[in-house]
């Protein structure tokens, strides 16, 4: 058994410290969600309420907004995911198998945007262009092949020998069926790491919706929770009456935050396994 | 005439491949190509009616108001600003974080630390800045913090000197534990043989740290500035447009925030801010390939892995 030292107890201790420095926040904004008005206006560093009550999701849920919001939110998930994945990984498989003509420009082509790109408005009048604005196929599709996922996937499916594929070719399989019954299988722990960082992604997903969506009932919830936010910051400088009904609003603003949280919190457990894959992510992505 | 033919069969060959290829090109035609085409409006004078194609040409007119816009250069200079800010002040975070967690001798402890220091990252830029204004404003936990200590309140969010600052903290206190990933994964590849060694010349902690872990994890701090020019023009347009509000409008203006405003204000110009991306898209793509040239010439993966 090794001594502790001084020096562990203060790393202890820093550390203790960042924990709750990122904890605290979250606790605080739980709490006041569970709390009532008079409590939030009495109880000034509140972490615990004593008497929680469910007002203020109640409240929450029952602006048409939130739920609204939810399912468009969850519409995006199911529809997008599947279509980054289709898209991200069958070009990926593509362009690492062995030589073809015009590999080196489709290459190119595709790494490319990932370092030029005409911003949002050219894509919003493509998407008006295509008729989809004020629709959700205009924030699914806005997003396809994901680049950083392309080249992560694509370095796997270079790694995975010839002889393989070849082997199933000579049995007379196409490409299609060497991708699905072949190369998925064995790249299942990538696929999930692409999969579940899409996921979060998606779920994400506000700017574009924000421009392109102007009709409320099928913005998704990241929208919706901005605009909950910004509603109560606009009536700041208020009496004490009004002021009061500005913090009943703060209930139901981190009752809202929590909703909008919650799903990241469900995914993140699995999504833990596979960070040190999704490093060269974080290492590009920044 | 037979080169054609060998390249034909070559193809033909192929077609399977480009097969497969193929919904992923055509969504890359429609949604990533297709909208470059909206950039030819920088050289034109946009009418509604005309569209892309149809507006009459204007040549460089639309960038000569550009550079004569003051509003263009102070957000230029604004984004310079912030992003060497950046790259002074947040940048170590993680390299310190990664050090620190380094030094833990309980491994549950440290696992679970690093499970509370990443999470923040997965959510939206909406989620953070609903949680930093409700603990940051005037009746929240920092000022009624504050308070109790007897000090006086402050107004975090509506101080132009102090949102900048803010900028850094929140942008750690998000990202800080992800980013430490990539050096505690350096550092896990450290051979034992070099601790022993140091343990044996009778070095200290602080002088291990200093001489054989630090070193160790030069390279990988070395690609990661130099990655991080890349963003020097962009990054944090999430953060700041959720953060940002009238009141510190002055030093949170970047320059996206700007190429927003002009085109989704009150009196879009089209042509003007087509010519704006333009000129922010090329300074961008010219840092980012010094970025991954640079990174290359270090040893590391570059942006293309």
């Amino acid at each position: 058994m090794k001594k502790i030292t001084f020096v562990d107890v203060l790393v202890f201790v820093i550390i203790g410290c960042l924990i709750l420095l990122i904890v605290v926040p979250f606790l605080n904004a739980i709490a006041i969600s569970f709390a009532t008005q008079r409590e939030y206006l009495n109880n000034l560093l509140m972490l615990a309420p004593k008497e929680p009550t469910l007002d203020n999701y109640r409240n929450l849920l029952g602006d048409q907004r939130i739920i609204t919001g939810f399912k468009t939110s969850a519409l995006i998930v199911f529809l997008g995911v599947p279509l980054n994945l289709f898209l991200t990984l069958s070009l990926a498989f593509g362009t690492s198998r062995a030589c073809f003509p015009g590999k080196k420009l489709i290459l190119g082509a595709i790494l490319f945007t990932m370092l030029f790109n005409g911003g949002i408005l050219p894509l919003y009048m493509q998407m008006r262009e295509l008729k989809l604005t004020n629709t959700i196929w205009s924030v699914i599709l806005a997003s396809g092949v994901n680049v950083f996922y392309f080249v992560i996937a694509r370095n796997f499916f270079c790694s995975i020998p010839q002889s393989l594929t070849e082997s199933a070719q000579l049995d007379g399989a196409g490409e299609w069926r060497i991708l699905f019954s072949i190369i998925l299988p064995l790249a299942k722990p990538i696929v999930a790491t692409v999969a579940l960082f899409c996921i979060v992604d998606r779920w994400n997903e506000w700017y574009n919706a924000l421009i392109f969506i102007r009709d409320n009932s099928i913005i998704p919830l990241q929208v919706v929770l901005r605009s909950i936010v910004m509603e109560s910051n606009i009536s700041s400088n208020t009496s004490s009456m009004e002021a009061a009904a500005r913090n009943f609003d703060m209930g139901i603003k981190m009752a809202a935050v929590i909703v909008t949280t919650l799903p990241i919190m469900c995914v993140f457990p699995f999504l833990q396994k596979h960070f040190t894959k999704g490093i060269m992510v974080g290492a590009i992505k920044a | 005439m037979k080169r054609v033919n060998r390249l034909g069969r070559k193809i033909w060959k192929n077609r399977a491949i480009y097969g497969l290829m193929l919904p992923g090109l055509v969504w890359l035609v429609i949604f990533a190509y297709g909208p470059m085409s909206g950039l030819l409006l920088a050289f034109k004078t946009y009418s509604a009616k005309g569209g892309i194609w149809g507006s009459p040409w204007c040549g460089l007119e639309n960038f000569r108001y550009v550079f004569r816009d003051a509003a263009f250069f102070r957000s230029v200079f604004t984004t310079l600003k912030i992003n060497i800010g950046r790259l002074l002040i947040q940048f170590p975070a993680p390299i310190l974080l990664a050090l620190l967690l380094n030094e833990c001798v309980l491994k549950r402890y440290k696992k679970l630390a690093q499970t509370i220091f990443t999470f923040p990252h997965f959510l939206s830029w909406v989620i953070v800045a609903s949680l930093v204004t409700n603990t940051l404003s005037m009746d929240g936990l920092i000022n009624n913090l504050l308070a109790a200590l007897g000090l006086e309140k402050v107004n975090f969010l509506g101080s132009s000197r102090l949102f900048v600052p803010i900028l850094y903290i929140t942008e750690n206190w998000k990202s800080a534990g992800w980013s430490a990933i990539i050096y505690l994964a350096a550092l896990s590849g450290i051979d034992v043989d070099q601790y022993e060694a140091a343990k044996l010349d009778g070095a200290n902690r602080w002088q291990t740290m200093l001489h054989v872990t630090l070193p160790n994890l030069k390279p990988t701090i070395i690609v990661m500035l130099v990655l991080s020019i890349g963003n020097l023009m962009t990054g944090g347009f999430d953060q700041i447009f959720n953060l940002s509000n009238p009141a510190v409008e002055e030093v949170s203006e970047i320059l996206d925030m700007y190429i927003y405003r002009v085109t989704f204000g009150s009196v879009p110009d089209f042509g003007f801010s087509m010519a704006i991306s333009l000129f922010r898209s090329l300074v961008n793509c010219m840092f980012l390939i010094v970025a991954d040239k640079g990174s290359k010439k270090l040893g590391g993966s570059g942006l293309f892995g």
